[in-house]
């Protein structure tokens, strides 16, 4: 009970609408394949970790970073990059833990170098990992030409012990990290430190905190989630492209935290909510396939329950944000 | 008599050529609180800032528990003993009681490597009680109120061993209970030995609280008090001790007119309570007191800007219901903001932009602007206000101080207002610049302009305005015209401790 305990009444409430959202969305979806015998409600619930997971894994070490403050666009190009690893440890014989090894230290590797460059360059992180989001692709690309012989923009990977994490285990590695997170979060002292930056730099100073310090953290701690989120993603796709790979998942995964209730600008959030936010946005679009909607509005559906959400959630909370003010 | 935990000997500072901070010197002995008290621009904040390692000192030493220090940042002044409690606390707001308490220490922990969350809330429990307060730990500190949130910046002060505790005006958002169990937790500190310097305007409390009184005057130390020896009158006499060598213009005939702006029991809750005065044509009123008395926020309620709770106002005999500046304008209320640079003014725009806002609509036809016809306005305008610019096109922050303000009024006025709200004018500009604001408010109230004046300036207030009002904690304490118009009895009243009658037996 800690855990609510502490977090303020909207993030509650948000936590509290996404579930109950969930929950209603699965109930459609149940109904919709229980009227059809070519769809199965089991199949569907199957299919639930193999393409959320790396979403809501990298989603919950994006909540990290953004509740202390910063903010990380490059994640796809980092998951592209460590893909691109992947690859070429692949095309070079490698055995399958070498490839996934290599995979997610490389994960590790550039989103601490995020939190580096930010901390050392003292530059705001939006700036650094948008410059981060185009120069890890070109990074990929160029490793990829450097380092496989035959590379002609795109390496298939049709071996099942190279794709075991996301065809077989994803499930299983999806729970596993969402509970050792969630008790992270819960009873570590990590993510309040987080919390406390977002709040407020000052204070940490003052606590005899080192603010630049903890941000560096968060980046790692971020990269310790995006490597997992990293290697589930290459495993799940037939052929490694680095070009093309991954375009747009940073928006997905972005959407899912501040759906989930965690502020933009730091201070405020929780992993939760996060992982919530994620199973939503994914639910959305299965249950619009299943109303029949055509694609083309699914998509834009999709960013229109973001803003509307949020937006119907700032409408109700504004009277209070307004009194904390004058305050 | 012990030596002194803290000696300030010939400290001084100054900012771009401006002595902020006179050579100082000040001894303080442990286990007693100094008050420091001194008009706006005193040097008290400087000398704050010195001790709290904000700033650092151009000459002379800080000795601190008999060794010479030299603070180079806040948390080096920390570390010495020293906390300073700013007016503005700094706080992880969505963190609990218990973990800004211990935020920079390190947590218990349970066997399974986790923070062992009930342990820490005893311990923060534990500290709180330890200096006599009682806060729910749990709590996120967002949801404190202003004074809990002060007692947990205080707590983690102690907690780091401060020796010597800066509060700079503790009380400003504190109800009077609350600052009663500020007092007792004073109270208990100066018995553990723990010295504090106690900044504030509110003269009731430096007397009630403190052992000793320093007054600043001007970036210099005046004198120091036994507060037991001293009345309030002779440490009034040593914050105001200029003599009042300036001149203020009065061309109006001091012939008033209608009633312009009537106000009957206005309250707005937390801002202002049961205000009423009026203003007549031609009259300057002057509105004083502290900053944080509610002056602005009843000059904004009067503009539209903030709802009122309870209370009645009039306008040129008509109530009024401000729904926003646009109404106000359309009404003949004009309100120019205190901080010009924030509120008032978009300081890349041109002075031409600047002043178009103002009277822009009146050059232009179907929303299409005539350039010519507003040219020649601006110009014109620029004249008539002595606006001293390279020309219409210069930038409105290039100015001088004194220049954007004759700009902000240039603005409004050529829409021939009725009632005019200014709020404090002429902080931050020269002495000239001032004397000419000066001269336009006095030339704008024999125009028979009904002008609300609110200043921190005692003499400007007292020499421009033809009765004052003073605010004390959301309230007009008293209402002084004549002979009982003096920085003497201003200041009495904005500190609370007002000898005059209540506003209602004046009139």
């Amino acid at each position: 009970m800690q855990y609510f305990e502490r977090t303020t009444k909207s993030v509650r409430h948000r936590l509290l609408f996404l579930f109950a959202g969930c929950t209603l969305l699965l109930g459609f979806i149940y109904w919709r394949t229980s009227l059809n015998v070519n769809s199965s409600f089991a199949a569907e619930l199957a299919q639930i970790p193999v393409f959320l997971s790396p979403v809501i894994i990298a989603g919950m070490g994006l909540t990290g970073i953004i509740y202390a403050g910063g903010i990380d666009l490059s994640i796809s190009s980092m998951i592209v990059v460590a893909g691109t690893v992947f690859g070429i440890l692949f095309d070079h014989g490698a055995p399958p833990w070498v490839c996934f090894l290599g995979c997610y230290v490389t994960a590790v590797g550039l989103s601490t170098c995020n939190g580096l460059l930010v901390r050392m360059l003292g530059i705001s992180p939006i700036i650094i990992t948008l410059a981060g989001l185009q120069f890890y692709r070109g990074v990929a690309l160029i490793l990829a030409d450097t380092l496989m012989p035959n590379f002609g923009g795109g390496l298939s990977i049709q071996k099942a012990a190279y794709q075991a994490p996301a065809k077989e285990h994803a499930a299983e590695i999806l729970a596993v990290v969402v509970v050792a997170a969630l008790a992270w979060e819960a009873y570590g002292k990590t993510f309040r430190g987080f919390l406390a930056l977002g709040c407020s730099p000052q204070a940490c100073r003052i606590a005899g905190l080192d603010p630049g310090r903890i941000r560096l953290t968060s980046y790692f701690v971020g990269g310790l989630f995006l490597g997992v989120a990293a290697v589930l993603f290459v495993t799940n796709v037939q052929v490694i492209e680095p070009a093309r790979m991954a375009t747009g998942f940073e928006l997905g995964v972005i959407g899912a935290v501040v759906l989930g209730g965690t502020n933009i600008f730091g201070g405020e959030g929780t992993m939760l909510g996060t992982v919530l936010g994620a199973l939503f946005l994914y639910l959305i679009g299965q249950a619009m396939l299943y109303a029949g909607v055509s694609e083309y509005w699914r998509t834009a559906i999709a960013g229109g329950v973001i803003v509307a959400v949020i937006g119907f959630d700032c409408a109700i909370h504004r009277r209070q944000k307004l009194l904390d003010e004058l305050r | 008599m012990p030596a002194p935990l803290l000696q300030l000997d010939g400290l001084a500072k100054s900012f771009g050529g401006v002595q902020a901070l006179k050579p100082l010197s000040l001894e303080l002995a442990a286990g007693s609180i100094l008050g420091l008290v001194g008009e706006n621009g005193a040097g008290k904040s400087t000398l704050i800032k010195l001790l709290s390692g904000l700033h650092q000192p151009d000459s002379g030493d800080i000795l601190f528990a008999g060794q010479r220090v030299a603070f180079s940042s806040p948390r080096a002044a920390l570390d010495a003993g020293i906390a300073t409690i700013h007016q503005e606390l700094e706080y992880a707001g969505r963190l609990t009681v218990a973990e800004n308490l211990l935020l920079g220490e390190s947590w218990p922990r349970t066997f399974f490597g986790g923070v062992h969350w009930g342990r820490l809330h005893e311990n923060a429990q534990r500290r709180l009680s330890e200096f006599g307060i009682d806060l729910p730990t749990h709590a996120p500190v967002d949801q404190l109120t202003a004074a809990e949130k002060q007692e947990v910046s205080i707590a983690g002060a102690l907690a780091r061993d401060a020796r010597l505790l800066i509060l700079d005006e503790p009380t400003a958002s504190l109800s009077a209970p609350e600052v009663r169990r500020l007092f007792g937790h004073l109270a208990r500190l100066r018995e553990r030995g723990v010295a504090v310097i106690y900044v504030s305007h509110r003269l009731d409390e430096i007397f009630e609280i403190t052992d000793r009184i320093a007054v600043l005057r001007d970036g210099s130390l005046v004198s120091t008090h036994k507060t037991a020896n001293v009345s309030a009158g002779q440490l009034v006499h040593d914050m105001v001790g200029r003599p009042l060598d300036q001149v203020y213009p009065r061309t109006r005939s001091g012939e008033l007119g209608e009633v312009i702006l009537k106000l009957s029991s206005m309250s707005r809750a937390g801002m202002f309570r049961d205000i009423s005065f009026e203003v007549r044509a031609g009259e300057i009123v002057g509105l004083g007191g502290l900053v944080g008395a509610g002056r602005s926020e009843l000059a904004r309620a009067i503009y539209g800007l903030y709802p009122v709770d309870t209370g009645t106002m009039l306008l040129r005999g008509k109530p009024w219901r401000p729904r926003g500046a646009d109404a106000a304008l359309q009404n003949g209320l004009i309100y120019i903001p205190e901080e010009r640079k924030r509120q008032g003014l978009v300081l890349d725009h041109s002075l031409g932009e600047t002043l178009s806002v103002g009277f822009g609509d009146t050059a232009s036809r179907f929303g299409l602007v005539n350039r010519r016809r507003e040219r020649e306005a601006v110009s014109g305008a620029l004249q008539k206000y002595d606006i001293r610019a390279t020309g219409p096109a210069q930038a409105v922050g290039t100015l001088s101080g004194g220049n954007q303000q004759k700009a902000l009024l240039a603005r409004w006025l050529e829409r021939d207002p009725k009632m005019i709200i200014l709020d404090e004018p002429t902080r931050g500009v020269d002495v000239g610049a001032k004397a000419e604001i000066h001269a336009h408010i006095d030339q704008l109230a024999g125009m028979g302009k009904a002008v609300l004046f609110i200043s921190s300036d005692l003499p400007e207030l007292l020499g421009m305005s033809n009765r004052v009002l003073v605010m004390n904690r959301g309230a007009i304490d008293a209402e002084l015209c004549g002979d009982e118009m003096t920085e003497h009895n201003v200041i009495l009243a904005a500190s609370g401790l007002s000898q005059a009658g209540s506003p209602d037996t004046d009139r």
